[in-house]
C-alpha cells in the first residue's frame, strides 16, 4: 500500500567495486568541475547584432526571422522547426543566434545521443548541472528511460532552474556577472532526422512535437533542426506543426563571399576561386566537402609562385590558370574527403611522386589497384566470399544447420537456391554480373 | 544592461502582450465558449451534474488537433475547482506517455499520493497499484468526492489489451465510486476501437469540437489582436493600433489570405500558429501590424518543399535523378546505383556532355539524394547490403522534376531534352 514507507533499498557491493573504491580515495583526485546556472548561457563574449550578421554572409534573412520569432525577452513562443541542407549552417547560425541574445539554452544532439534514454539523460544531466565524471562512475544523475519518467523529471527539474533564473533577474546587471538573461529557458534538438531510424521513433518523434503541449509551460522553449524537410516527419498521428525555418543552399556568390573570408591573400585567392567554383559547383555545393578539396588545389595553384604575398596580375593570372588546368579535371574525381592525417600525407607524397597524378594531388589514397599477384582461384574465392558475406544470417544458420536432419521443404528452398550454382568458373561471373546489376 | 533604464517601446509592449495572449489557450478559448450551447457549457453540465448528484460518468471529446479540446476542458476544470473546491480531483494521463498499462497504474497511483499527501513508492507493483487505485475510489466515493480521470490521446489507451481502461470503468461501475472518464482524441471513430466489454461499459457520450463558423473566426480574430485600452499602453498608440487593424480585417485581400489558409489548416490551433508567425514578423520601428507580415507569413507556411529540395541539388544530382526516371520510363520499376550509372555512361556516349565524373563521385551525390529523401530504399530489410546494391526508388513525380528542372538557374539544358523525351 502506499501509505507505507518504501522499503530500504540496500546495495550488495561486489569485491572488485570495493576494491576499486579504496583505491580511488587513495589518490588524490583532481577537482572535478561543478556546472552552475551561468553554464546554461553560452559562456563567450556576447556577440553584437552586426557581427553576428557579418559572420554568417547569404544568411541574413534567416537570422532575422529567426531573432523575430524569439522575440524579446520573457516572451513565450511556439515551436519552431529549422531545415534545410547538410552543412547549410542552421546548427551554427541557432548557437550562435543564443549567443547574441545570451540567454539559457539546453543543446543536445541526436547523433551524440543515439536512444531515448541517452537524450532524456543528457538533458537531465544539463538542466541539473550534474557533469558526469569518475566518481559517480559516469553515471547520470536519474535514471530516465521512458518519457513518462522523462516529463516528471523534466518539470521539476526545470521549476528549479525556472526559480532560480527568476531569483537571478532582479539583481545586477548580467553581463558583467556572465550570468544569462531572461526567465525563458531553450531546449535545441539537432540532427532530429536520426530519431526517424530508431526503434521507437513512432513514439518519440509525436512525444517530442507534443512536448510544447505536454509540459503546458510557457517559459520552456523548443527549437528542433533537422536535415530533412518537415514532410518526412509527416506521421498518421498528427500534431500542430512546429513553425517552419528554411536555410537554402548558398548560391555561388554565398560560396565565394565565404571562401574568401580570413584569407591572406585575398586577391590571389579570388583569382583562384574564379577558376575553380563554378566547375566545383556543378558537382556539390556542400561547403565542407568544397572547402577539403580547394584547400588542397590551391597549394597547387599558387606553386609555380615564389612571392606568396603577391597580387596576381592579368598575364600571370593565366600562367597560374595552365598550370593548374589539368589538375582540376582530374581532382573533380576524387570524393571530397576531409583529410585526417597531414603529416603523413607529405610523406607519402615525397615516396610516389613519380607515379600518377592523383596522388599528387593528394586528395585521396589510390586503394582500388592491387599491386601483389593472386592467382585465378584466388581471385575466385574472394568474390564467392564477398557474394556469401550477403547472405541473410538464416540462410547460414539453416544451411551450417548442427542437427543434420532437414525437412523436405527446407531441402527444397536450399536446392531452389544452389540450382544454378554449378561450381563452374563461368556460371560465377556470370552470376556476379548479375548480381551487381550489369 | 542599460536599457532596464529606457522605456520600453509601446510597440514592444505591444509585441509581447499580443504574444503571451496567443500561446495562451485559456484566453484564446474563453470568448469561443461563451454561447450557450457550445461544448465548454455542455461538458460543464455533465460533470457539474455528476458530482452534484454523485454518479459515475463517461464522455468522449471528439476533434482535430488544435481545435481546443483540451483547452475548453481545462476551463471547466477549472471553473468547477473554484466552484467546489473540496469535492474534485483531477487525475491526467496522456496516451503517448502512459499507453503501457503499468506506466499508466504507476502514474495515477503517484497523482493521488500527491493530492491527498501520502507517500508514494516507486517499486510498488502493478497489482499493489491497481489495489490502491480501487481502494481509493472506494474512500473518496465514501467521501463524496468525486475523481475526474481524464485520458489525453484516448486512441494510444486503445491500442493492445485495453487493461486499464477495463479495470478502470469496472470499477467505477462494481466498487461505490464517484469517478468521471473523460476521454480526448483525434480520431472520431475512436469508440469502434474499443473492445466489446469497455465499450459496454462506456456510455456514448461524446462532443464533437468542430472549426467554428466564418463569422465567429473574424469576430475572434479581432477580439485577440486588438489591444486593450485600460492596460499599460499609451492610449493614442492603441486606439490607433486598433484602427488599423480594422482596416486590414475588413480589407478584401485579407478576407482572401485568410481563406486560403484556413482551406488547408482549419482548426483554431492552426489559426492561432499564423497569427503568432505574423505578429511576430511586425516591424517594431513603425510599430503596427502589416498586411505584409500576414502575406509572409502565409508564404513561409506553404512551401513546396520537394521543389525546394530539388532547387538545392547540384547538376550531378540533377542528372542522376534525370537517369532514373528514363529507367521508369523504359519500365525498370527497380534499379539501383549500378543501373543508374550505366544509364548515365549511355547518355554521356550518346551526347557527349561535359558532367561526365566518376563512380565515387556520383556515389556521393547518390548519398546526398538519399539525405534529401528524394529518392529512398524499397525496403529496410536489406541492411547488410552496402548502399550501391539496393534498390532505389523516386519520391517524386516526374511532373514535380519537370517544374524543378525549370526553375533551376543554369540548367543544362540536355536534362529537359532528355526529361521531355
Amino acid at each position: 500500500m502506499a501509505t507505507e514507507e518504501s522499503p530500504q533499498v540496500t546495495r550488495r557491493a561486489t569485491r572488485s567495486y570495493s576494491a576499486s573504491n579504496t583505491a580511488i580515495e587513495s589518490t588524490n583526485l583532481p577537482e572535478s568541475y561543478k556546472p552552475t546556472i551561468n553554464d546554461l548561457g553560452f559562456r563567450q563574449q556576447p556577440l553584437r547584432l552586426e557581427d553576428l550578421l557579418s559572420s554568417f554572409p547569404g544568411r541574413r534573412s534567416q537570422i532575422l526571422e529567426l531573432l523575430r520569432l524569439l522575440g524579446p525577452l520573457n516572451s513565450p513562443m511556439f515551436p519552431i522547426l529549422v531545415y534545410g541542407g547538410p552543412s547549410t549552417g542552421k546548427t551554427s547560425v541557432t548557437l550562435q543566434v543564443f549567443r547574441h541574445l545570451n540567454r539559457p539554452f539546453i543543446y543536445s544532439s541526436c547523433i551524440t545521443c543515439y536512444s531515448p534514454r541517452i537524450l532524456f539523460e543528457s538533458i537531465l544531466n544539463q538542466l541539473l548541472f550534474h557533469r558526469k565524471d569518475s566518481g559517480h562512475s559516469y553515471s547520470s544523475v536519474k535514471r530516465c528511460e521512458r518519457p513518462s519518467d522523462f516529463v516528471n523529471y523534466l518539470r521539476e527539474a526545470l521549476e528549479n532552474v525556472l526559480t532560480n533564473l527568476k531569483g537571478n533577474s532582479g539583481k545586477v546587471s548580467s553581463k558583467m556577472s556572465g550570468r544569462p538573461d531572461g526567465t525563458m529557458v531553450y531546449l535545441v534538438f539537432d540532427n532530429l532526422e536520426r530519431i526517424r531510424d530508431w526503434d521507437k521513433s513512432s513514439t518519440i518523434l509525436p512525444f517530442l512535437f507534443n512536448l510544447n503541449d505536454i509540459l503546458k509551460m510557457p517559459e520552456v522553449g523548443l527549437i528542433f533542426i533537422s536535415n530533412t524537410s518537415p514532410d518526412t516527419y509527416y506521421l498518421n498521428i498528427g500534431y500542430v506543426e512546429p513553425i517552419p525555418l528554411y536555410f537554402p543552399d548558398y548560391t555561388e556568390d554565398d560560396l565565394r563571399h565565404i571562401f574568401m573570408a580570413n584569407q591572406t591573400n585575398s586577391r590571389l585567392y579570388a583569382s583562384f576561386l574564379d577558376v575553380v567554383l563554378r566547375p566545383f559547383c556543378r558537382v556539390t555545393r556542400q561547403v565542407d566537402e568544397l572547402a577539403a578539396a580547394f584547400s588542397s588545389l590551391f597549394k597547387k595553384y599558387s606553386e609555380p609562385l615564389s612571392d606568396k604575398e603577391v597580387a596576381p596580375n592579368e598575364e600571370m593570372k593565366r600562367r597560374l590558370f595552365s598550370h593548374i588546368r589539368p589538375h582540376i579535371a582530374s581532382a573533380l574525381n576524387e570524393t571530397f574527403q576531409v583529410r585526417s592525417q597531414p603529416l603523413l600525407k607529405a610523406e607519402t607524397n615525397e615516396e610516389t611522386k613519380k607515379t600518377n597524378s592523383s596522388r599528387m594531388l593528394g586528395i585521396r589514397e589510390d586503394f582500388d589497384k592491387i599491386d601483389f599477384h593472386m592467382s585465378t582461384s584466388a581471385k575466385y574465392l574472394l568474390i564467392s566470399a564477398f557474394l556469401a558475406s550477403r547472405n541473410p544470417a538464416t540462410l547460414d544458420a539453416s544451411l551450417f544447420d548442427s542437427t543434420g536432419v532437414s525437412d523436405s521443404r527446407k531441402r527444397k528452398r536450399n536446392c531452389a537456391y544452389w540450382k544454378n550454382f554449378k561450381y563452374s568458373p563461368r556460371a560465377c561471373y556470370n552470376l556476379t554480373l548479375e548480381y551487381m546489376g550489369i | 544592461m542599460g536599457r532596464e533604464k529606457e522605456k520600453e517601446k509601446p510597440s514592444e509592449k505591444a509585441l509581447n502582450l499580443l504574444r503571451s495572449r496567443l500561446s495562451d489557450p485559456n484566453f484564446i478559448f474563453r470568448p469561443l465558449s461563451d454561447s450557450p450551447d457550445s461544448n465548454y457549457s455542455k461538458l460543464k453540465f455533465i460533470i457539474s451534474t455528476s458530482v452534484t448528484e454523485a454518479c459515475n460518468n463517461s464522455i468522449l471529446l471528439l476533434g482535430p488537433h488544435g481545435s481546443g479540446k483540451v483547452a475548453v476542458l481545462e476551463l471547466v476544470l477549472s471553473d468547477l475547482l473554484q466552484q467546489y473546491p473540496e469535492a474534485i480531483s483531477v487525475i491526467r494521463l496522456n496516451g503517448l506517455l502512459h499507453s503501457d498499462d503499468n506506466c499508466a497504474l504507476k502514474e495515477i497511483a503517484r497523482q493521488l499520493c500527491m493530492e491527498h499527501q501520502l507517500l508514494f513508492s516507486k517499486v510498488a507493483s502493478f497489482d499493489d497499484n491497481s489495489q490502491f487505485m480501487i481502494a481509493m475510489l472506494r474512500e473518496c466515493g465514501l467521501a463524496h468526492k468525486t475523481i475526474i480521470f481524464v485520458l489525453d490521446e484516448f486512441d494510444f489507451f486503445a491500442q493492445g489489451k485495453q487493461r486499464l481502461l477495463y479495470s478502470l470503468l469496472d470499477a467505477m461501475q462494481s466498487v461505490n465510486s464517484q469517478a468521471v472518464v473523460i476521454g480526448v482524441s483525434c480520431r472520431l471513430d475512436v469508440d469502434q476501437l474499443l473492445e466489446k466489454r469497455v465499450r459496454s461499459r462506456f456510455s456514448h457520450r461524446k462532443l464533437l469540437f468542430l472549426s467554428p463558423s466564418k463569422e465567429d473566426t473574424e469576430r475572434f480574430m479581432e477580439h485577440i489582436l486588438s489591444l486593450p485600452m485600460d492596460s499599460s499602453l499609451p492610449h493614442n498608440y492603441a486606439a490607433e493600433f486598433n484602427g488599423r487593424l480594422k482596416k486590414i480585417l475588413s480589407d478584401e485581400r485579407f478576407k482572401e489570405l485568410i481563406d486560403t489558409y484556413l482551406s488547408f489548416n482549419f482548426t483554431i490551433g492552426h489559426l492561432v500558429r499564423f497569427l503568432f508567425q505574423a505578429v511576430s514578423y511586425m516591424d517594431l520601428n513603425a510599430g503596427f501590424l502589416s498586411l505584409g507580415n500576414l502575406k509572409t507569413a502565409l508564404s513561409s507556411n506553404q512551401r513546396q518543399l520537394k521543389l525546394e529540395s530539388i532547387r538545392d541539388c547540384s547538376v550531378l544530382e540533377l542528372y542522376m535523378m534525370v537517369c532514373m526516371k528514363r529507367l521508369e520510363v523504359k519500365e525498370q520499376t527497380s534499379y539501383n546505383f549500378y543501373s543508374v550509372m550505366t544509364e548515365y555512361k549511355s547518355i554521356h556516349d550518346s551526347f557527349q556532355t561535359s558532367d561526365y565524373y566518376a563512380a565515387n563521385v556520383c556515389l556521393r551525390a547518390f548519398e546526398h539524394l538519399l539525405q534529401c529523401q528524394l529518392i529512398s530504399f524499397i525496403d529496410n530489410k536489406g541492411h547488410n547490403q552496402s548502399v550501391e546494391f539496393r534498390p532505389v526508388k523516386l519520391l517524386i513525380s516526374s511532373a514535380e522534376l519537370h517544374q524543378g528542372l525549370k526553375s533551376y538557374q543554369q540548367c543544362p539544358a540536355i536534362l529537359l531534352k532528355l526529361m521531355d523525351r
